[in-house]
């Protein structure tokens, strides 16, 4: 077998890895809330975000990876087919290596972290200080602290939206119906646009932004009533008042997180593995390369084995962990997770999912939604996402001598 | 710590305040029966009760102390955290002066309460019991009310406040009626002391769950 090919396989072998860590650490952002509510139960967690998972990888994951991750890294090192293989690959390993690392160690890490900082220590290695952008790495980490506010500012508003219009009136129920087509509408106002402005579909049916625009509206209202028609329809139970509206609606933001996870993570695994294989078919590679569909699908494939596998026992714990929220709460922490994740991808940031997900927590804590949030754990939290970069970053470095001194 | 989302869950301070109040509830009973038993001609089993009402305010102390060492700083709660600890310090208040009552009796239970006032005594006693409970009731009220901000719950909550106010003053014109009888009465200057201290004490209770109450009432405050 040649060179290129044991790389290829190896490749293939660490990207799958990731993907696994994805899904086995990263359900708990999209599902969690769900769970706890006790709007889904653990069978059904798993079996949604699984499917979601794919189809949000296979269709809405990019389907043109930036060769170094949103371009951190200047492609001039990629000039040198060699250089670029192995580099991949050191990448891929030392991205797996930590986050396998912070598992047993139980630290809290980001995947969309390590592999940022893996690119950035493969980078140095082959180029030096010079061939990083720093101007963009900054945009990269400021877009790490702006995410969870942005997820903080919009789950903070819904949930007070929720408080003030539905759970203080009189009748809840009837006034949680009456609003729920604006609560779906813009679920699905954001869904849509992300599938018009992202996926390739929606590429090829090439709206303006006006056009979009228009199409999501319309789509969305029809969709919000025709929802709110189907809850009035089958969910008779008044005595729970607004929760058990919510509790249908929230079935639908949990497919949305995970919808917005595979769609954002997936790169995160399959990038330099999509790099790895063009090398191998073409022999060179650009500033980007197009990433065939069976590797998305793999690496969709990967996360929802890790759900499968390591997911049953996250979501017992947060069955058991999480009994303060609500279904209102899980559709206000849901909703501006998925929205953040769809919104930064769109704009090309690298943002992770686990952010989102916290900001959303933390965003109901502020607007007095639950018994006890700890807000404190934020500031640990943080340390280690931002610890994970430089610490990828050295690993990659390391491995990447390893690698040249062995290929 | 492995998965952020659920390590900013943490273990509600409700619960805590919601096991303290179950605590102070248990002692009503136990005061009820050990009052009762003083002031019948023999009584074997007022030092048990006493015994069991220490063995509650301690383990009420221990909750309150929990409670209070487990909320970091930065903790985001449905009220702020000073008005939590403000009321708890107010609901072990009245376990507190539980204890007190039973053990001021305690200190000279020879002659014990005179019989001319055992009648007021057990109207006192009698008018401290209710708002003991309603504190319980009145947290796993809050508890639904910080779940659903429903205004239909707060009216409810409301509503128990008013009652804590009205039985506290109930409670203050028995005790009035005790001190006034007793500061009229021929009898050695040592029972009367004992008496409208004791008075004194029982009535605190009462005081103490109104105070409760009135930190409830700014804890649901829009």
């Amino acid at each position: 077998m040649t060179q290129p090919y044991i790389i290829l396989i190896l490749g293939y072998i660490f990207g799958f890895y990731m993907a696994w860590n994805i899904g086995a650490n990263d359900v708990a952002n999209s599902m969690a809330s769900s769970v706890g509510a006790k709007a889904i139960t653990i069978r059904q967690a798993i079996f949604l975000a699984g499917i979601l998972n794919i189809l949000g990888a296979v269709f809405i994951g990019s389907h043109v990876t930036n060769t170094i991750r949103k371009g951190i890294v200047s492609t001039d090192i990629m000039t040198d087919p060699h250089v670029a293989l192995i580099g991949a690959l050191s990448a891929l390993l030392a991205a797996a290596l930590w986050v396998s690392f912070a598992t047993w160690k139980s630290l809290p890490v980001s995947t969309t972290h390590s592999i940022v900082g893996a690119m950035i220590g493969f980078g140095i290695m082959a180029g030096g200080f010079d061939v990083i952008n720093w101007g963009k790495l900054f945009a990269v980490v400021l877009s790490w602290i702006i995410s969870p506010l942005f997820s903080i500012v919009i789950a903070f508003i819904i949930f007070k939206i929720i408080v003030r219009l539905i759970l203080s009136k009189k009748d809840n129920f009837t006034q949680a119906l009456k609003l729920s087509p604006f609560f779906i509408g813009i679920t699905f106002f954001v869904v849509i646009l992300s599938f018009l402005f992202k996926t390739p579909l929606g590429k090829r049916l090439a709206l303006g932004s006006q056009a979009a625009l228009t199409v999501a509206v319309l789509l969305s209202v029809l969709l919000g009533f025709a929802a709110t028609a189907l809850l009035k329809r089958y969910v008779k139970d008044r005595e729970s008042g607004a929760e058990a509206i919510f509790q249908r609606i929230q079935v639908g933001t949990a497919c949305y997180v995970a919808l917005a996870q595979g769609a954002n993570d997936v790169a995160n695994a399959i990038g330099p593995l999509a790099v790895i294989y063009f090398l191998v078919k073409t022999g060179s590679v650009g500033a980007k390369v197009p990433v065939p569909v069976f590797l998305l699908f793999f690496g969709g494939i990967g996360i929802a084995c890790g759900i499968a596998m390591a997911g049953h026992r996250v979501m017992k714990t947060m069955g058991e962990k999480i009994t303060t929220l609500s279904n209102t709460r899980g559709f206000s922490v849901e909703f501006a997770a998925a929205t953040t994740v769809l919104v930064a991808s769109k704009m090309g940031l690298p943002v992770s999912t686990t952010h989102a997900a916290v900001g959303g927590v933390l965003g109901v804590g502020f607007a007095r939604g639950m018994e006890a949030v700890n807000f404190g754990i934020v500031f640990k939290i943080m340390v280690y996402w931002i610890l994970t970069v430089p610490a990828a970053a050295l690993t990659s470095m390391i491995i990447f001598k390893i690698l040249q001194f062995i290929f | 710590m492995r998965i952020p989302f659920f390590s900013m869950f943490m273990t509600s301070p409700f619960e805590g305040l919601q096991e303290h109040a179950e605590k102070v509830k248990e002692c009503a009973w136990a005061f009820q029966q050990a009052i009762e038993c003083h002031l019948a001609d023999k009584c074997q089993t007022f030092e048990e009760f006493r015994e069991e009402v220490i063995r509650l305010e301690s383990e009420a102390d221990a909750i309150k102390r929990r409670i209070r060492g487990h909320l970091p700083k930065g903790t985001l709660m449905p009220v702020y955290n000073f008005l939590l600890f403000r009321y708890l310090r107010e609901q072990d208040a009245v376990i507190d002066a539980v204890e007190d009552a039973l053990d001021w009796i305690s200190f000279r239970s020879e002659p014990g309460i005179p019989p001319e006032l055992e009648k007021e005594f057990v109207a006192l006693a009698d008018a401290v019991i209710d708002p003991i409970e309603e504190l319980s009731k009145m947290v796993a009220e809050a508890r639904k009310y910080f779940r659903n901000y429903s205004e239909d719950q707060r009216v409810i909550i409301k509503n128990i406040i008013r009652t804590l106010r009205r039985q506290e003053h109930e409670a203050d014109k028995a005790e009035d009626i005790v001190k006034q009888k007793v500061l009229n009465m021929n009898i050695d200057a040592v029972t009367v002391f004992h008496m409208v201290r004791l008075a004194e004490i029982i009535g605190s209770i009462a005081d103490h769950a109104e105070n409760a109450g009135d930190m409830m009432r700014a804890m649901v405050a829009r």
